[in-house]
C-alpha cells in the first residue's frame, strides 16, 4: 500500500513536470511574472506626463462650451457605459473613482477603467499581447509611433465622419490635421496638450529640468555663486553636513534616484543631460543647437551627468537605495524633503507652497553659469501621444466616446482636469477670473477631502487619473482670459510673491528662471515638433533592447563605482560592449530617423 | 466483428482508455506549444499578426552567436545556468537527510511543527520573498539597523545590490523556500520501508547510525536517483521567477540565467522570435542532458528509466 502510494507520487510528479517542462520549455513563455519591477518607457519628452501629476489644474463647472451648432449626433446615457482606456500615461490601474469619476459618470454615464503598462509590471509585454489579441482599448493613448503601427494594423478607428461635427475639438482642427497627414488617409489620432499660442511659444516661468534646491537651507550657506556642477556639489554636500535628516528624523540625501522611469538610458541622467543643451533620444543626444551625436559622446551631455551622479556619490550625496527603488518611494522622499536636489519643474510641487514660500523654504531654479538648457517650445502641435478610438467600438458607444473627448477639450473639461471644480478648488472673482482656495494651493502637498455628495475621498485620489490631456495647461481659457493652468493667473502670482520668490528675484536680478536664462543667453526654446518618425524594424528592436540593458546596468553600476578608474573602466567597458550588440546601427538608425524632427525645427525657427 | 475481439484485447484497449486522457493533456500541453517554434523562423513583431510576417530562415540562430561579445555574453548565461543548476543538483542529498533526520524525532509534536514550518515558504511567492528579503536588507532595513546599532559597520551594507556570491546566496534562497517541501517525498519513501527490516536490525543489535546507514538511506536510494535523473532533465530550466525578482544592475551578470534571459529579450523588446530561437536550443540540450544522464544510469546501476 505505502509502495503505492509513492509510486503515485512519483507518478504525478513526472506527469507535472513533464507538462510543466512542456510549456515551460518551448514558446514565448507570454506570463509576465513577478510584478516588482514597474517599469516604464521614459523617453524623450515624456517629463510633461509626470509633470501632470504635480502641475496645476483648473476648474470650471459653469459653462458648457456649446456651440453645438455643428449638431453632433444625439446619444442617450440611460445605460452605464465603462469604457477601458489603454493608457500609456497613467500612473494608476482600475477605475477611475472619487469626484472625478462621479463627474464623469454624472454628466456622461460612463466609467473609466484605466489599463495603465507603467503600472502593470511590464509595459510592452502588456502592449504586445494587447495589440496580438486585436484589442487594446476603447479609448487609446499611445505614443506616436505606437499609434502609427496600431492604426496599420487595423486597431484604431477612423473619426473622419464624425469629429467635424465637434466644435472643441475642431478648435485644434489645425494640430489634428497635421498630425493625420502623416498617417495616411483619415482622421486617426488627437494630439494631446494643444494649444493655440502659436508654434515656438513658451509661456510658462520654469524650464522642465534645471537644478533646484531648498532656498532656505541655501540661504543658510550665504548664498554661494553656482558656476558650476562641482559648485552645486559643494552646496549639496554642505546642506547635506548640516540637515543630515529632516525634521522627523529621517535620513536626508543631497540626491535620490529612481530605476523605474529608465529606458534606453537611465532617465534621470537623460533629464539632467538637458542643463548641458542636450536632449537624449533613444541612442542619441539631440542638441539644442539641432546638433546630433551618439549617446555615447565622452564630450556628451549624458557621460558628464553620469560623471555628476557619480562624483556626488563619491561624496555620499547619492541615496544608497537609489538602485532599487521605485518612483513611489523617491516621490514620498520629496515630498517629506529628504533630497535637497531636484530637477524638474513639476518636482516642486511636491514641496512649495505659499507657507513654506513665505517661511523663505521653497525649492528654486539655479542658474549654474555655465548651463545652456535645452527646452522645447509648448507643445503647439501636440506632445508627442495621441488619442484614439478602438476599432472594435461600436458606433453607438463611438459617438459617446467622441462626446466624451469633446469635452476633455471643452472650456469646462479642460479647466476640470486642469484644476478641480468650483467651491472646493477655485472660486471665480467678480471680473470672471479665478483664484485658487487654501485647500487648491495645497491639493499636491496635503490631503484634500472632498464632501461626500461630490464624490468623497480625497482630492489626489479622485483626480483624473488618465493623466493626460487634449488641451494644455497653458492654452488661454475663453471663459477667464487666463490660462487653464494657475501658476500664470494673476491671483495665484501675487499669492506666490513670498519671501522666498523676492529672495530670489533679488540675487538674480529677474522675474523667474524662464526670464533669467532668456536674458543670459542660457537658453532658446527649441520648436516642439510632433511628427510620426519611424518606426523600430526587429533587427534595430532586438539591438535597441540588448543595449538599453547594458547602457542602463552599466550606467547604474558607473554611478556606484568605487573610484574614478573603475568609473572609466566601466564606460569603456560599456562602449566596446555595445560594439558587438549592433550600437552603431543603433544610432545610424536613431539619426536618419530623427532627421525629419531636425530640419522641421530649423524651418519654424 | 466486435464479438471476434477477445478478452485480452479487450483489456488492453480499456486500458489505453484509462491513459487517454493523459495522452490528450500532455500532447495538448506539451506538444501543441511546439507549433509556436515557427516563430523563430520568421520576423514576428507584434501588433502586426504572425501571418504577415516574413520568413528569415536561420537569421536568428545566427544572430545569437553573430560576433564575440554576443557569444561572450551567452556564454555567460549559460555559466550561470549550469552554475545554479549544478550547485542545486549536487546539494540535491540535503532533502533526503534532512527527512532521514526529521524521521528520527520521536517527539511528536515537535517533528510535525519543524516539518510544517519548514514546508510553508513553498507556498510563498518569490515576490513576496523578494519583499521580506528587502525589507530585512536594504540599506535602512532590519540587518543594517542591527549592525549599526551594535557598532560592526559604519556605512549601511548593500546586501541586496552586491555582486559577490550570488549564486551561493541565491542557492541559500531556494533552500531555504524548498527544503521542506522537496523532503516530502522521502518522507513519504521511508514510511514505506518494511518494518520487519527495522525490527531485524535491532535484534542484531544494530545502533540508530546504523540502521539509517545501512537501512534507510539504501531503501531511499532509488526515489533519490528517480528525482536526481529528472533534475538533470530539467539541469537548463532552473526557473526565472526568482532570479527576476532578484535581479538588478549589480548582480545582473552573475544571475542572468538561460530562463530569464529568454524573457529579458522577448519581454524587454519584443524580440519574440529570438527567444524563441533560443528556447529551441535549449529544449535540444534538455534533451541531449536526459538521454546522456539515462545511459549512465544504465552503465552505473543497470536501471534505465527512459
Amino acid at each position: 500500500m505505502k509502495k503505492r502510494i509513492v509510486s503515485i507520487l512519483l507518478a504525478t510528479v513526472l506527469t507535472a513536470s513533464m507538462m510543466l517542462g512542456g510549456c515551460g520549455g518551448k514558446d514565448t513563455s507570454t506570463q509576465s511574472e513577478g510584478e516588482t519591477d514597474a517599469q516604464e518607457e521614459a523617453s524623450g519628452d515624456e517629463d510633461t506626463s509626470k509633470e501632470e501629476a504635480s502641475q496645476g489644474e483648473e476648474s470650471g463647472e459653469e459653462e458648457a462650451a456649446g456651440t453645438e451648432e455643428a449638431a453632433p449626433p444625439a446619444v442617450s446615457h440611460d445605460t452605464e457605459l465603462t469604457l477601458e482606456v489603454y493608457d500609456v500615461a497613467a500612473n494608476y490601474q482600475g477605475i477611475q473613482t472619487g469626484w472625478y469619476g462621479k463627474i464623469l459618470k454624472d454628466k456622461f454615464n460612463i466609467v473609466l477603467n484605466i489599463i495603465a503598462p507603467q503600472v502593470s509590471g511590464d509595459g510592452e509585454a502588456l502592449y504586445q499581447t494587447r495589440t496580438a489579441a486585436g484589442n487594446l482599448g476603447d479609448i487609446v493613448l499611445l505614443d506616436n509611433a505606437d499609434m502609427l503601427e496600431c492604426v496599420d494594423v487595423g486597431l484604431i478607428a477612423d473619426m473622419s465622419a464624425e469629429i467635424k461635427s465637434y466644435p472643441n475639438l475642431m478648435k485644434y482642427w489645425e494640430q489634428i490635421e497635421k498630425f493625420n497627414e502623416g498617417i495616411g488617409e483619415g482622421i486617426w489620432a488627437i494630439p494631446t496638450e494643444m494649444n493655440t499660442n502659436g508654434p515656438t511659444a513658451y509661456m510658462g516661468e520654469t524650464v522642465s529640468s534645471m537644478p533646484r534646491i531648498p532656498w532656505d537651507f541655501y540661504s543658510e550657506l550665504g548664498k554661494p555663486d553656482l558656476n558650476n556642477l562641482d559648485d552645486l556639489l559643494k552646496v549639496l554636500s554642505d546642506m547635506q553636513a548640516a540637515h543630515p535628516t529632516n525634521e522627523a528624523g529621517d535620513k536626508a540625501y543631497g540626491m535620490t534616484l529612481w530605476k523605474d522611469w529608465d529606458g534606453t538610458s537611465i532617465e534621470n541622467v537623460n533629464q539632467l543631460t538637458k542643463w548641458y543643451g542636450q536632449e537624449v533620444n533613444g541612442s542619441v543626444l539631440i542638441g539644442e543647437d539641432h546638433s546630433i551625436t551618439p549617446l555615447t559622446d565622452k564630450e556628451g551631455a549624458y557621460y558628464k551627468m553620469l560623471k555628476f551622479f557619480f562624483d556626488a556619490n563619491q561624496l555620499g550625496l547619492v541615496d544608497p537605495d537609489s538602485a532599487t527603488q521605485d518612483w513611489n518611494s523617491a516621490c514620498d522622499k520629496m515630498k517629506q524633503k529628504r533630497t535637497y536636489l531636484v530637477w524638474n519643474n513639476w518636482m516642486q510641487g511636491f514641496t512649495n507652497s505659499p507657507e513654506t514660500g513665505e517661511k523663505g523654504a521653497n525649492y528654486m531654479g539655479m542658474p549654474l553659469a555655465d548651463m545652456k538648457v535645452f527646452q522645447t517650445s509648448d507643445y503647439y502641435y501636440g506632445s508627442g501621444r495621441v488619442f484614439g478610438i478602438g476599432s472594435q467600438v461600436s458606433d453607438e458607444n463611438k459617438a459617446r466616446i467622441m462626446e466624451f473627448l469633446d469635452w476633455l477639450a471643452s472650456p469646462e473639461g479642460a479647466t476640470v482636469q486642469h484644476i478641480g471644480t468650483e467651491g472646493i478648488i477655485y472660486t471665480v472673482n467678480d471680473d470672471g477670473t479665478y483664484t485658487l482656495t487654501e485647500d487648491g494651493y495645497n491639493r499636491f502637498t496635503s490631503e484634500i477631502l472632498i464632501p461626500e455628495d461630490q464624490g468623497g475621498g480625497n482630492w489626489t485620489d479622485g483626480n483624473n487619473q488618465v493623466n493626460q490631456w487634449i488641451v494644455a495647461s497653458v492654452e488661454i481659457n475663453p471663459v477667464t482670459g487666463e490660462t487653464y493652468g494657475s501658476d500664470l493667473w494673476a491671483s495665484y502670482q501675487e499669492k506666490n510673491n513670498t519671501k522666498t520668490t523676492k529672495e530670489w528675484r533679488e540675487k538674480y536680478g529677474a522675474q523667474n528662471e524662464v526670464e533669467y536664462l532668456k536674458n543670459n543667453g542660457m537658453m532658446e526654446p527649441v520648436p516642439s515638433i510632433n511628427m510620426s518618425l519611424a518606426i523600430d524594424t526587429t533587427d534595430i528592436g532586438l539591438i535597441r533592447s540588448q543595449c538599453k540593458t547594458i547602457v542602463c546596468d552599466t550606467s547604474w553600476k558607473a554611478i556606484f563605482a568605487a573610484d574614478e578608474a573603475a568609473f572609466d573602466q566601466l564606460w569603456d567597458d560599456m562602449c566596446l560592449q555595445l560594439e558587438g550588440f549592433g550600437w552603431n546601427d543603433l544610432v545610424a538608425f536613431d539619426t536618419e530617423k530623427f532627421q525629419p524632427m531636425l530640419e522641421a525645427r530649423k524651418a519654424t525657427q | 466483428m466486435f464479438h471476434k475481439i477477445d478478452k485480452k484485447k479487450w483489456y488492453s484497449i480499456k486500458l489505453f482508455l484509462f491513459v487517454l486522457p493523459f495522452i490528450a493533456l500532455v500532447l495538448l500541453f506539451s506538444y501543441y506549444p511546439l507549433y509556436g517554434w515557427l516563430y523563430a523562423f520568421y520576423d514576428y513583431r507584434p501588433p502586426r499578426p504572425f501571418s504577415d510576417a516574413e520568413f528569415v530562415g536561420l537569421k536568428w540562430f545566427k544572430s545569437l552567436v553573430e560576433n564575440p561579445v554576443k557569444v561572450a555574453q551567452l556564454w555567460q548565461v549559460l555559466k550561470n545556468t549550469f552554475a545554479m543548476s549544478g550547485i542545486t543538483l549536487g546539494t540535491s542529498w540535503l532533502p533526503m537527510f534532512f527527512a532521514v533526520f526529521l524521521n528520527e524525532i520521536k517527539c511528536v509534536p515537535f517533528r510535525k511543527f519543524v516539518q510544517t514550518v519548514t514546508t510553508l515558504p513553498n507556498f510563498i511567492s518569490w515576490v513576496l520573498v523578494y519583499s521580506v528579503a528587502f525589507s530585512l536588507f536594504n540599506s535602512t532595513g532590519m540587518m543594517n539597523t542591527l549592525l549599526l546599532n551594535l557598532g560592526l559597520i559604519k556605512e549601511p551594507v548593500l546586501f541586496l545590490q552586491s555582486s559577490e556570491h550570488v549564486w551561493l546566496t541565491q542557492w541559500l534562497w531556494l533552500t531555504w523556500k524548498n527544503l521542506g517541501w522537496a523532503a516530502i517525498m522521502y518522507i513519504a519513501a521511508i514510511s514505506s520501508i518494511d518494518d520487519e527490516l527495522f525490527q531485524a536490525a535491532k535484534v542484531d543489535g544494530a545502533t540508530r547510525m546504523q540502521m539509517i546507514r545501512y537501512i534507510t538511506i539504501p531503501s531511499l536510494l532509488p526515489t533519490f536517483f528517480v528525482l536526481l535523473m529528472m533534475n538533470i532533465g530539467n539541469f537548463l530550466s532552473n526557473g526565472m521567477e526568482q532570479y527576476y525578482v532578484f535581479q538588478n544592475a549589480f548582480n545582473k551578470e552573475s544571475i542572468q540565467v538561460l530562463d530569464l534571459y529568454v524573457y529579458n529579450l522577448a519581454m524587454g523588446s519584443g524580440s519574440y522570435s529570438v527567444s524563441v530561437a533560443l528556447s529551441m536550443l535549449k529544449s535540444v540540450v534538455s534533451v541531449i542532458l536526459l538521454v546522456g544522464a539515462n545511459a549512465v544510469s544504465k552503465l552505473t546501476r543497470g536501471e534505465s528509466f527512459l
